[in-house]
C-alpha cells in the first residue's frame, strides 16, 4: 500500500501541481467575475465609482498580502503585522503633530515599519529553532504595548494637520491613488518573486531549507532581508491607513495579519512553504475585497460575512485537494 | 500558453466589469436626477426592507460598537422601533471588530447606499473623522451616540448623561455606602476607554471639591480592559493589595459584573458600585451582606437609541442642525435642547443616571 | 562528585527543569513584592481563573505533537459555551451535567470536522482552522441572536463553579482531572505513544502501522472536546455567556505550549512542560497587577516576559545538544 502510494506520488507531481495551480487561478479570475456580477445583482448600490471610493481601506491589507506571501513561501509566517501598522500609525501621528516636514513624517511612519520587521528578522536568524509564530506572537505583543505606552491614557491620536494625508488620500479622477501604488508594488513583488535569483532562492528556501543552505544560497540573509520588508511594508500600509483614519489608536490595524493570511491562502499560496504564486494572491485578495463590500451593502450580518469568508477558505484548499485525489484514483483505474 | 490564456481572461473581465460598472453608475445618476429627494432608490430595496417600498421612504442607519453586546444591542433596537413607527427604514449595522478601523468600512459602506443619516457610537473619537467627514460631505447627516467622536466628524452628540452628573453620582454613593471615609478603589475598562476615563476625572474632580470627600482615599485605578478573566485577575489583587478596601465602583459593565461575582462569592465585607446592566446585575444587587451591590446607576440604553433616531429624524428633516440652542420634541419623550458640549462641538443629555436597587431591580431586569 | 555532577546535568540537560527554575524565581520574586500572593486562596483563584486557558494547552499539546495547529478553540468554546448558556437561559436544560455533556459533544464535533478536514481532506492546519475559527464564532453570534445569558438567567449552572469536593473547588478538581489522565495517556500508553510517533516522524510511524490520519483526527477531537468542556466552564466561572468570549485568546494557549518547550514542528513536548507553560502565564497574568506595574505598561512587560523565556528555552536547548555532543565523544 505505502510503497504503491510513494510510486505514485513520484510520477505525478510535476504535470498535476502544474496542472492544479494553474487551474486556480483561472478559477480565481471566473470567480472574481461571478462575485463582481453577483454582488453587482443584489445590491443597486454596487458601482464602479462606489466600489473605487470604498477600496483605499481594505486596499492597505494589499500591502502586507505581498511580503505576506514571501513569508508564506519560506514556510514561516509573521503575525505581528498587525501591530507593527498599530506602532507605525501611532508614531506617524505623533511626528505629524510635532510639527515636522510632510517628508519626515513619511520617513518616520516607514522607518518605525522597518525597524519593526528588523526586530523580527533579527531574534529570527539570530535564534534559527524559534517558531516565526511564537516570535511575531511575542513581537506582536510588545509593538503593540509600545503603541499603547506612547498613546497614554485616552489610547488614541489625532491629527492636528492632515494635509498631507488627504493628498495622499487624493484621488485621480475617480481612482485613489494608492490603487496605482498597490498596482506598482503588486508588479515589483510579482517580478522578484518569478523572475529573480531573490525570489527562486525563496522557493528553494521554502521546499527544502537545508538542501537550499548547502546549495550556498544565503538562508539567514534573505530572511533577515525578507522581514525587514515585511516591516517596510507595514509602514507604507500604516501611512495609507491614517490617510483614511485621520489618527491612531490602540486598535488600529487588528487583525491585518489575519486577513493577509487568508488572501494569500486563497490565492493558492501554501502555508508549508515553497509553493504558490504572487498572481493568485492578488487576485483572491481583489476577489475578497469585492465580496466585503458587495455583501457590506446588502448589510448582511458582518458575523455571516466571516462565515462565508471561512468556508471560502477552507473550500478553496480543499476542493483543489479532492478533485486531485478523484484524478489519482482515476489514473489508478 | 495557459498563462496567456489567464491573463487575457483577466483583461477580459477587468474591461467587462468597468463596462458594467459604467453602465450602471449611468443608470444610477439618471436615476438621482430624476427624484432628487426620493433618489436613494437603491437603498430602500437593499436595506432587506419589509414594510417602506414606497419611493419617499428615508433610511436611517445606526453603527454599533460591536456586535453581541447587550448594551448596543439594546440601543439598536430603540433606534430601529422609532424609525419604524416613523415610516422610515432602520439599517443597523454591526461592524466586524470592536474597533475604528472596523467602523470606517461600515461608514464608507453606508456612504454607498446612500441613507440619509447615520447615528454611530465610535469606538475612537478621531479615527473616524476622515469617512464621517465624507459621509458628511455627501449630504449624510452624522450624530453620535454612547460614546461620541471629535467635533469635527459630528453635527451633534446624544449623550446619555453628563460627564459631571455621572461623577456626581457615582461619588454620591461612593460616599453613602462606605460611610463616609475609608479606602476605595476603582475598575475600569481599558486605559484608553475614553467615556470610563471621563467619568473617572469627573469622580476625582468631585471629590477634591467637597471638604466631605476629604476622608475617602481612592487607592488605585485599575484596568480589566472590559475581559472577564481580567477583571477577575484585577478585582482579585485588589482584595489583596488593600485589605482595608472598602469599596470598588466601576463604571463599565463587563468589570461591574465580573466584580460583584468576586465580591459575592468571597462573601467579601468590600461593597461595590459603578454602572451596569440590570439584567447582568440582578443577582448582585441587594442591601443586606449576601449581595456584593446594595445599588448601581445606568441610563436607559433603549431610551438613548430612541432619542438617537429622534435626533437623527429632526436631522435629516431639518428641525435642527446640530447647533447650539436647536430645540425639538423627540416624540413622547418629550422636548430636547441642543447644547454646547465641552469638546467644542455640541450635544444634548438624554437625562439624569438611572438609580437601581433592590425596590426596583426585579422590574428593569427584563427590560434591560 | 558523580551524582553532584548528573544534578548539574540534569537541570541544565532538562527542559523542564530549567522552566521550574524560572517559575520559582518569578514566584520568589512577586511574593517579595506582594506577599499576598503564595496564599493558598491566591493561588486557588488564580487556577480558577485560568482553568479554561490551561485545559485548553493540553488539547493544543496533542495538536502541536503531531505537528498540527488549532486555531479555531476559542471559537468553538464560545460556540459550546454559548449553546450552553441559551439552554439554560431558555429552561430547555437546567441539569448541570447535562449541559456539560452537550457543551462537551458540540466541541467534540466541531474538533471532529477540523480534524476530519485536515486529516482525510489534506488542508493545511492553519489554513482549516483558520475556516474554521471564523465559522463556529459567527455560528455562536448567531445562537446568541443579539441575546446573552447572566447570572441570573444561568440559575445553578454557575453554582458548579463554586462548589468544592474536599475544600478543592469543582474547577480545579476538572483541571486536576484533565491534567492527570493526559499525563498517564502520554506517557504511558499505546495511543500516546502513537502521537509522538507521528509527531516526530510520520512516515516512519505510517510504515510501522500506525494510521497517521486516525490519529490526526483523534487529536482534533480531542482538542475540540476541551474547547468543549472549556465553554461550559467559562460560563459557569464568569455566569456569563457573551458570543465574544476569550475572542483572540488562542494565542494564549499556543504560547502556553511553546513556552512550556513543545516543539512547533512536532514531536517533542511533555504535559509537565505544558503545565508548567501554562504556569507562567497564569502566574504573569495573576501578579502583573499585583506587584503595581503601570497597567499601560502591562502588555508589553508580558510580551517581553514571552519573547525572553522562549530565548531562554532556546540557549537551554543548545547547551543540551552540547552536552549530549559531550557526552558521546567522551
Amino acid at each position: 500500500m505505502a510503497g504503491k502510494s510513494g510510486r505514485t506520488i513520484a510520477n505525478v507531481p510535476e504535470k498535476s501541481l502544474k496542472k492544479t495551480v494553474l487551474c486556480w487561478e483561472g478559477m480565481l479570475v471566473i470567480l472574481f467575475i461571478v462575485i463582481n456580477l453577483f454582488c453587482g445583482g443584489i445590491s443597486p448600490s454596487y458601482q464602479f465609482a462606489n466600489v473605487l471610493r470604498e477600496m483605499p481601506k481594505y486596499l492597505t491589507e494589499m500591502f502586507l498580502l505581498f511580503p505576506m506571501a514571501f513569508i508564506l513561501i519560506l514556510g514561516e509566517i509573521d503575525i505581528s503585522v498587525g501591530a507593527s501598522v498599530c506602532l507605525a500609525a501611532t508614531f506617524t501621528c505623533m511626528a505629524s503633530n510635532q510639527g515636522l516636514p510632510f517628508g519626515a513624517v513619511i520617513l518616520v511612519c516607514l522607518l518605525t515599519g522597518v525597524a519593526c520587521g528588523f526586530i523580527n528578522g533579527l531574534i529570527l536568524t539570530r535564534f534559527q529553532e524559534l517558531p516565526p509564530m511564537i516570535v511575531t506572537l511575542g513581537t506582536q505583543i510588545v509593538f503593540r504595548g509600545i503603541a499603547e505606552i506612547a498613546l497614554g491614557s485616552g489610547g488614541s491620536v489625532s491629527l492636528s494637520n492632515a494635509d498631507g494625508f488627504r493628498k495622499i488620500a487624493g484621488k485621480a479622477g475617480i481612482v485613489p491613488y494608492i490603487l496605482f501604488v498597490v498596482i506598482l508594488m503588486a508588479v515589483l513583488y510579482s517580478v522578484v518573486l518569478a523572475k529573480t535569483t531573490f525570489g527562486r532562492s525563496v522557493y528553494a528556501i521554502g521546499s527544502n531549507r537545508m538542501a537550499a543552505y548547502y546549495s550556498g544560497i544565503p538562508v539567514q540573509k534573505i530572511r533577515l532581508i525578507i522581514y525587514t520588508v515585511t516591516g517596510f511594508m507595514a509602514g507604507l500600509a500604516a501611512l495609507f491607513l491614517t490617510s483614511v483614519l485621520y489618527g491612531a489608536n490602540t486598535t488600529t490595524g487588528n487583525g491585518f495579519e489575519m486577513d493577509a493570511i487568508a488572501m494569500a491562502v486563497f490565492g493558492g499560496i501554501s502555508t508549508s512553504g515553497g509553493k504558490g504564486r504572487l498572481f493568485g494572491g492578488i487576485l483572491s485578495g481583489f476577489t475578497i475585497i469585492c465580496l466585503r463590500i458587495g455583501l457590506g451593502q446588502i448589510n448582511m450580518n458582518p458575523q455571516l460575512i466571516l462565515i462565508i469568508l471561512g468556508i471560502l477558505l477552507i473550500s478553496a484548499v480543499l476542493i483543489p485537494n479532492i478533485s486531485a485525489k478523484l484524478k489519482l484514483k482515476k489514473k489508478a483505474a | 500558453m495557459k498563462k496567456k490564456l489567464i491573463s487575457v481572461l483577466l483583461c477580459v473581465s477587468l474591461a467587462a466589469t468597468m463596462l458594467a460598472g459604467c453602465g450602471s453608475e449611468k443608470a444610477a445618476s439618471s436615476n438621482a436626477d430624476a427624484g432628487n429627494d426620493a433618489g436613494q432608490e437603491a437603498p430602500a430595496e437593499s436595506g432587506s426592507t419589509e414594510g417602506g417600498g414606497a419611493e419617499g421612504g428615508k433610511t436611517y442607519a445606526i453603527v454599533t460598537k460591536a456586535a453581541g453586546n447587550p448594551f448596543n444591542e439594546k440601543t439598536a433596537d430603540g433606534f430601529k422601533e422609532v424609525i419604524e413607527a416613523s415610516g422610515g427604514t432602520a439599517i443597523i449595522k454591526h461592524p466586524e471588530a470592536p474597533t475604528a478601523d472596523a467602523q470606517v468600512s461600515v461608514i464608507q459602506s453606508l456612504i454607498s447606499q446612500g441613507v440619509d443619516s447615520i447615528c454611530i457610537a465610535a469606538n475612537d473619537e478621531n479615527a473616524l473623522q476622515a469617512a464621517l467627514e465624507e459621509a458628511m460631505a455627501a449630504g449624510i447627516k452624522v450624530c453620535c451616540e454612547d460614546s461620541k467622536t471629535n467635533p469635527d466628524s459630528r453635527q451633534v452628540f446624544v449623550n446619555q448623561a453628563g460627564v459631571n452628573e455621572i461623577g456626581v453620582a457615582l461619588m454620591e454613593a461612593v460616599h453613602d455606602i462606605t460611610g463616609g471615609e475609608g479606602q476605595w478603589a476603582v475598575l475600569s475598562a481599558t486605559s484608553q476607554a475614553a467615556n470610563q476615563n471621563a467619568w473617572i476625572e469627573a469622580m476625582k474632580k468631585t471629590m477634591e471639591s467637597d471638604e466631605k470627600y476629604s476622608k475617602l482615599e481612592l487607592v488605585e485605578v485599575a484596568y480589566g480592559d472590559d475581559e472577564p478573566q481580567k477583571s477577575t485577575d484585577q478585582t482579585q489583587a485588589l482584595l489583596a493589595k488593600y485589605p482595608n478596601l472598602k469599596l470598588i465602583c466601576a463604571p463599565t459593565t463587563v468589570g461591574i459584573n465580573a466584580a460583584a461575582k468576586v465580591l459575592q462569592d468571597e462573601k467579601s465585607s468590600v461593597k461595590l458600585t459603578g454602572l451596569g446592566l440590570p439584567s447582568e446585575m440582578a443577582e448582585y444587587i441587594g442591601d443586606d451582606d449576601a449581595h456584593s451591590c446594595p445599588y448601581m446607576y445606568l441610563w436607559n440604553p433603549i431610551d438613548l437609541g430612541r432619542l438617537g433616531a429622534y435626533t437623527s429624524i429632526a436631522l435629516v428633516d431639518g428641525t435642527i442642525t446640530g447647533a447650539e440652542g436647536d430645540k425639538f420634541t423627540a416624540g413622547d419623550m418629550g422636548d430636547y435642547e441642543v447644547i454646547a458640549a465641552d469638546d467644542g462641538g455640541t450635544e444634548m443629555i438624554l437625562g439624569a443616571p438611572f438609580k437601581f436597587d433592590a425596590s426596583n431591580i426585579d422590574e428593569w431586569k427584563d427590560v434591560y | 562528585m558523580k551524582e553532584n555532577k548528573s544534578i548539574l546535568k540534569k537541570i541544565t540537560g532538562s527542559r523542564e527543569a530549567s522552566l521550574l527554575i524560572v517559575l520559582v524565581v518569578l514566584c520568589v520574586v512577586i511574593s517579595m513584592r506582594s506577599p499576598s500572593f503564595l496564599t493558598l486562596k491566591s493561588i486557588s483563584d488564580m487556577l480558577k481563573n485560568n482553568a479554561v486557558i490551561m485545559i485548553m494547552t493540553l488539547g493544543m499539546l496533542g495538536v502541536l505533537l503531531v505537528g498540527g495547529i488549532d486555531i479555531s478553540i476559542t471559537s468553538t468554546l464560545a460556540l459550546s459555551g454559548m449553546t450552553a448558556g441559551m439552554l439554560v437561559k431558555y429552561g430547555i436544560v437546567e441539569n448541570t451535567f447535562l449541559l456539560f455533556v452537550i457543551a462537551v459533544a458540540i466541541g467534540g464535533l466541531c474538533g471532529f470536522l477540523a480534524g476530519l478536514i485536515i486529516s482525510k481532506g489534506k488542508v493545511l492546519p492553519i489554513i482549516a482552522t483558520m475556516g474554521f475559527m471564523y465559522i463556529y464564532r459567527g455560528l455562536a453570534y448567531i445562537v446568541a441572536n443579539s441575546q446573552w445569558a447572566s447570572a441570573e438567567d444561568l440559575g445553578a449552572f454557575k453554582e458548579f463553579a463554586l462548589g468544592s469536593v474536599f475544600g478543592i473547588n469543582n474547577v480545579i478538581i476538572v483541571l486536576v482531572i484533565c491534567y492527570a489522565v493526559f499525563f498517564v495517556v502520554m506517557k504511558w500508553t499505546k495511543t500516546g505513544r502513537m502521537v509522538y510517533a507521528v509527531g516526530s516522524n510520520r512516515e516512519a510511524a505510517g510504515i510501522s502501522g500506525i494510521n497517521t490520519s486516525s490519529v490526526e483526527l483523534m487529536v482534533y477531537t480531542v482538542m475540540g472536546t476541551l474547547a468543549g468542556l472549556c465553554g461550559a466552564l467559562a460560563v459557569s466561572i464568569y455566569s456569563s455567556a457573551q458570543p465574544n468570549m476569550l475572542y483572540g485568546r488562542e494565542m494564549d494557549v499556543i504560547a502556553a505550549c511553546v513556552i512550556g518547550g513543545v516543539s512547533m514542528t512536532g514531536g517533542r513536548g511533555s504535559v509537565a512542560g505544558a503545565l508548567l507553560g501554562s504556569l507562567i502565564l497564569a502566574i504573569i497574568a495573576k501578579a502583573l497587577p499585583l506587584v503595581g506595574i503601570e497597567a499601560i505598561a502591562q502588555n508589553t512587560v508580558k510580551g517581553v516576559i514571552i519573547l525572553a523565556v522562549i530565548v531562554l528555552n532556546v540557549i537551554t536547548q543548545r547547551v543540551m545538544d552540547k552536552n549530549n555532543l559531550k557526552g558521546r565523544e567522551m
